[in-house]
């Protein structure tokens, strides 16, 4: 779409001549032309706030001294930003400012020797000097004290005396060192739409923080940390780099937690990952993560448990063995057996290097057919369904300028942020949203229609909208009757979707996992097809869009090639209807036991949690370099942040694909000549048409598959229950593992916990919020049991759980086993409770 | 909770965010306080989220976030007040009822609040209680005042 773009002015700054665009602020515009001007409050992304005053300066023909940070730039203003005068006003009120700061380390005379002398050799290593704030020497604050050159304070010295809240996950908050700057506030209001934060109380009193004195988790905090990247100071500091010190650099890469493919800056220390934090890259996030990216990728990484040496099982042992043991033992195992007696499953959180790679070694080398990948369960629908919708011009960045927004099952607060953001920007241009979700969503809240349909229903509303819009004959009446939504609603809803100039569709990964919606794809056809829409499917496992590119199914080879013959897949060794006597586990553990074979490999960062002949470390996103493919298709690079050497303290991980090539070379030699990534992506390049000769980060458009989609049998009777019992994907999947069971502050949320109901029927079944029940289906034939939890965003009448894809982790979650056999979501089911 | 009361207000107004701050002296007129399931519903209603309007309702002076006690004891500290002893008889109060200024007592008995002026600056120093002017006030009246309060 073209924009128009704004008109150039001029002006005078410091009696130099400047442009700017027109519209920006005073502040802006020097900021443009390299004139620094002190400011503690303003923000590229917020609204002018005028909190701080440093920021004054002198215009010709204004009285007094304006503030450049929410005074509108005009042609042929004459501005002065550092005179004498101005000089001794920002000193004045930097020391007024300081005044409620502890300002030891800004002012104290022993600061220089404090620095040079704060590490003392002892027996132990000690700090002397003053430790209170996690931001010494990577403060704004403090720059700004150098920068304004104050030295000495003639003000005493307000202490506030909070108590510093350690209480929430992620993050700690010391309220002491605020200087009520508001771009916490601000962000959290204006960009997040979160609004957990707020100024509270007034005059000195004023502190930050949700209602009630609640905790950040009680009040809804998302914890995307975007208050944490804006904070000049240490008030807000992450909990897990808080007293790491100034960092050493940044890399900027991509998250490999989901398939937005966010751009963001990974810090490191002593050549160690340390913190990650948002890049401000206009074409993905412009400075916003969620949850996952912001705070889980450190731990994920660095966790106790991580596997980091090859292990064999010898006899009754496992041990610890060499690289080169390890690699002969497999390559002997897999030498011996026939090509159909083998299969490798992959995960879509590998990168397009480790996928293609693997892909090679199992066609190329062993010459089988037999690799699959977990993809398949997160993009549910069928990989023809998926392949039609990469063909799609799909853009997050273009859901800002959308005049009408319909979201489908879609709740961006801990998956997807960056969406919700987007959404969140076009509402406030003016944008209309109409939402369909039964549950209750953050996006619920600011929606103009809220169309609350019963769970599995989204389809058959999608396919009503897609007719009426494309013009054909649509039954109102019906549908409202089928879906339980209110005949007016829906009109309204028609009403606003029909207005829309530019639409945007964004489906939730939810929609997708429900098992009665034949006709889901048809309708998303047809409304992707639409003119001026943009349509955004959501799903998860971060690169299962390269997974599809690099082929690595055994009916689709590299480049969307239809492999001829059937190979064995996931589906056959699930049902076991085929005995292997080699299995080969690249990432993902979707078994909660060990799969039935003769030897079973398992090449992961994690161990899993059942008995393996062979287990191989594999690096991380932080020890190994690659790309991913985002849901865009742009081809977007992970950087490697950590080099270690190979070594008992180190660990003996390696990339993904250099194990493929080092089995390869074992196998057959130099058959998969690969020294470094690129090596891959060269070959890449070759074997995939469509992939990019160069790493533009461009969005692609991918040929769509043309291949018989295998129906899953729909099974016919609908059985008895008081209750409908949903299940959702799992969004915290990283590489086998739940990231929750690693990340302590994501198991401290338990967002994925326990049957969610809502409290008025926990109520009226006499259950307390904790207690355990037993959900059976089939006449009772098959049951499940586990904890309720109140949850006030589900429907009454029904019970939300989690299905994840992977179990590495979370040993509670084989509670769930008995709900795997089941093919039906949703399905009804009765409630009881256990024991007394 | 009487949610018709909340819907009735609802009717008033057209859901603009600009009519926060009636909408909240209403609520706090229906139930005397601002519930925090009032705040709920009204931040739903203008989509405003509760942390907004609590800081809103902060600012202001006149919101107030628990219920109200039976009885309102106001000790006025303007300047003829407080130069009388003012100060002395508060601090006698707050003792007594073991709350500071701007709250309540925990048995919902009490609240104590100073005030600026009464507008009888003659009688200095002025207890109010309930709607009752207390004048020339000293450290045993408010004593007996309680006590006598205490006994009924």
């Amino acid at each position: 779409m073209a924009r128009k773009e704004p008109r150039t002015e001029t002006m005078e700054i410091n009696h130099r001549k400047v442009s700017f665009p027109e519209g920006v602020t005073v502040h802006r515009a020097a900021e443009l032309n390299g004139v620094y001007i002190p400011s503690l409050c303003s923000h590229k992304d917020l609204s002018p706030f005028g909190g701080c005053r440093l920021c004054m300066v002198e215009i010709e023909g204004m009285r007094g001294y304006p503030l450049s940070c929410n005074t509108v730039a005009q042609e042929g203003m004459k501005v002065l930003t550092d005179t004498v005068m101005l000089r001794e006003l920002r000193k004045e009120i930097l020391k007024l400012i300081l005044s409620e700061h502890p300002s030891s380390c800004l002012v104290c005379n022993e600061r220089t020797e404090c620095q040079d002398y704060q590490g003392t050799i002892r027996k132990a290593g000690v700090t002397t000097g003053c430790r209170f704030c996690p931001n010494d020497g990577q403060c704004e604050l403090q720059d700004l004290v150098e920068k304004i050159g104050l030295t000495e304070m003639d003000y005493p010295i307000y202490y506030h005396g909070y108590e510093p809240e350690h209480d929430d996950p992620f993050y700690d908050r010391d309220y002491n060192i605020c200087i009520l700057c508001g771009r916490c506030v601000r962000m959290c209001q204006e960009v997040r739409g979160t609004s957990v934060l707020a100024f509270t109380y007034r005059g000195p009193r004023v502190k930050i923080g949700p209602a009630f004195g609640r905790s950040h988790t009680e009040a809804g905090c998302e914890f995307c940390g975007a208050c944490v990247d804006v904070c000049p100071t240490g008030a807000l500091a992450d909990k897990v780099s808080k007293w790491d010190g100034k960092p050493d650099g940044c890399y900027v890469s991509t998250c490999p937690f989901c398939a937005i493919g966010c751009q963001i800056e990974l810090y490191h220390k002593n050549g160690r990952f340390s913190k990650a934090a948002a890049n401000i890259d206009p074409e993905v996030n412009d400075g916003q993560l969620c949850v996952k990216g912001r705070f889980c990728l450190p731990e994920v990484t660095h966790h106790f448990e991580r596997a980091k040496k090859p292990m064999l099982q010898k006899g009754n042992y496992f041990r610890e063995v060499s690289w080169a043991e390890a690699l002969e033992r497999v390559a002997a195992e897999l030498k011996g057996i026939q090509p159909d007696e083998f299969a490798m499953l992959v995960s879509p959180d590998l990168t397009n290097e480790s996928l293609f790679a693997a892909q090679k070694f199992v066609r190329d080398c062993l010459g089988s057919r037999n690799i699959d990948s977990t993809a398949r369960l997160e993009l549910g629908g069928g990989l023809g369904l998926w392949s039609k919708l990469f063909s799609l011009p799909i853009s997050i960045k273009n859901i800002a300028q959308a005049d009408v927004i319909l979201a489908v099952g879609l709740d961006s607060r801990f998956n997807f942020s960056v969406v919700g953001t987007k959404v969140r920007k076009a509402l406030d241009r003016g944008a209309k949203l109409v939402t369909i979700d039964p549950r209750d969503s953050n996006l619920a809240r600011y929606t103009d229609d809220w169309l609350r349909p019963l769970p599995g229903r989204e389809g058959l509303l999608l396919k009503f909208f897609a007719d009426s819009l494309a013009g054909r004959i649509t039954d109102l009446p019906w549908v409202a009757e089928e879906t339980t939504v209110n005949v007016p609603l829906l009109e309204r809803a028609l009403e606003i979707l029909s207005s829309s100039k530019d639409l945007a569709v964004i489906i939730g990964p939810q929609v997708f996992h429900y098992d009665n919606n034949e006709a889901l794809g048809d309708s998303l056809m047809t409304l992707a097809e639409r003119k001026n829409t943009n349509f955004i499917p959501l799903y998860f496992g971060a690169n299962a869009r390269g997974a599809l590119e690099m082929g690595v199914f055994p009916e689709i080879g590299p480049g969307g090639m239809s492999s001829r013959g059937q190979g064995i897949g996931l589906e056959e060794i699930v049902n076991g209807s085929k005995r292997l006597k080699a299995i080969y586990l690249v990432g993902d553990i979707p078994f909660f036991e060990r799969p039935d074979c003769d030897f079973l490999i398992v090449q992961d960062i994690y161990l899993p949690p059942f008995k393996v002949d062979a287990f191989l470390p594999a690096s991380t996103f932080a020890e190994a370099g690659g790309t991913l493919v985002n849901m865009e298709g742009r081809v977007q690079e992970v950087v490697q942040v950590e080099n270690p050497p190979e070594g008992a303290v180190m660990g003996f991980m390696r990339p993904d694909w250099r194990i493929f090539a080092d089995l390869a070379n074992s196998l057959k030699g130099n058959s998969m000549n690969y020294k470094t990534s690129q090596d891959v992506l060269r070959e890449i390049r070759k074997t995939v048409p469509d992939f990019p000769a160069r790493l533009g980060r461009k969005p692609r458009r991918m040929k769509a598959i043309d291949h018989p989609e295998i129906h899953k049998p729909t099974v016919g009777k609908t059985s008895e229950g008081d209750f409908l019992l949903v299940a959702e994907p799992a969004g915290y999947r990283h590489r086998g593992i739940d990231i929750s069971s690693k990340v302590g502050g994501l198991g401290e949320l338990a967002l994925e916990e326990g049957f969610r109901m809502h409290p008025g029927d926990i109520d009226s079944l006499g259950l307390k919020n904790g207690d355990r029940i037993r959900l059976s289906f089939d006449n009772g034939k098959v049951s499940a049991g586990g904890a309720v939890r109140a949850d006030v965003e589900c429907p009454r009448g029904v019970i939300y759980y989690t299905r994840p894809v992977v179990f590495g982790g979370l040993k509670h979650r084989r509670e769930l086993l008995p709900l795997y056999i089941l093919k039906q979501n949703p399905i009804r089911v009765n409630v009881s409770r256990i024991g007394t | 909770m009487s949610e018709d009361g909340l819907t009735t207000i609802g009717q008033e107004f057209k859901g603009e965010r600009g009519d926060l701050i009636p909408i909240l002296q209403r609520a706090q007129d229906l139930y005397g306080y601002l519930r925090p399931d009032a705040i709920r519903m009204i931040s739903r209603w203008l989509k405003i989220s509760e942390n907004e309007i609590f800081g809103v309702a902060t600012f202001f002076a006149q919101f107030r976030f628990h219920p109200p006690g039976q009885h309102h004891i106001k000790i006025c500290l303007g300047t003829a007040c407080h130069v009388k002893g003012g100060e002395q008889i508060l601090t006698i109060a707050t003792h007594r009822l073991g709350v500071g200024a701007g709250e309540t007592t925990a048995d919902g008995k009490y609240d104590l609040d100073r005030v600026a002026c009464l507008g009888c600056c003659a009688l200095a120093p002025v207890v109010a209680f309930d709607d009752k002017i207390y004048s020339q006030m000293s450290v045993l009246k408010i004593q007996r005042i309680l006590d006598g309060q205490k006994i009924d």
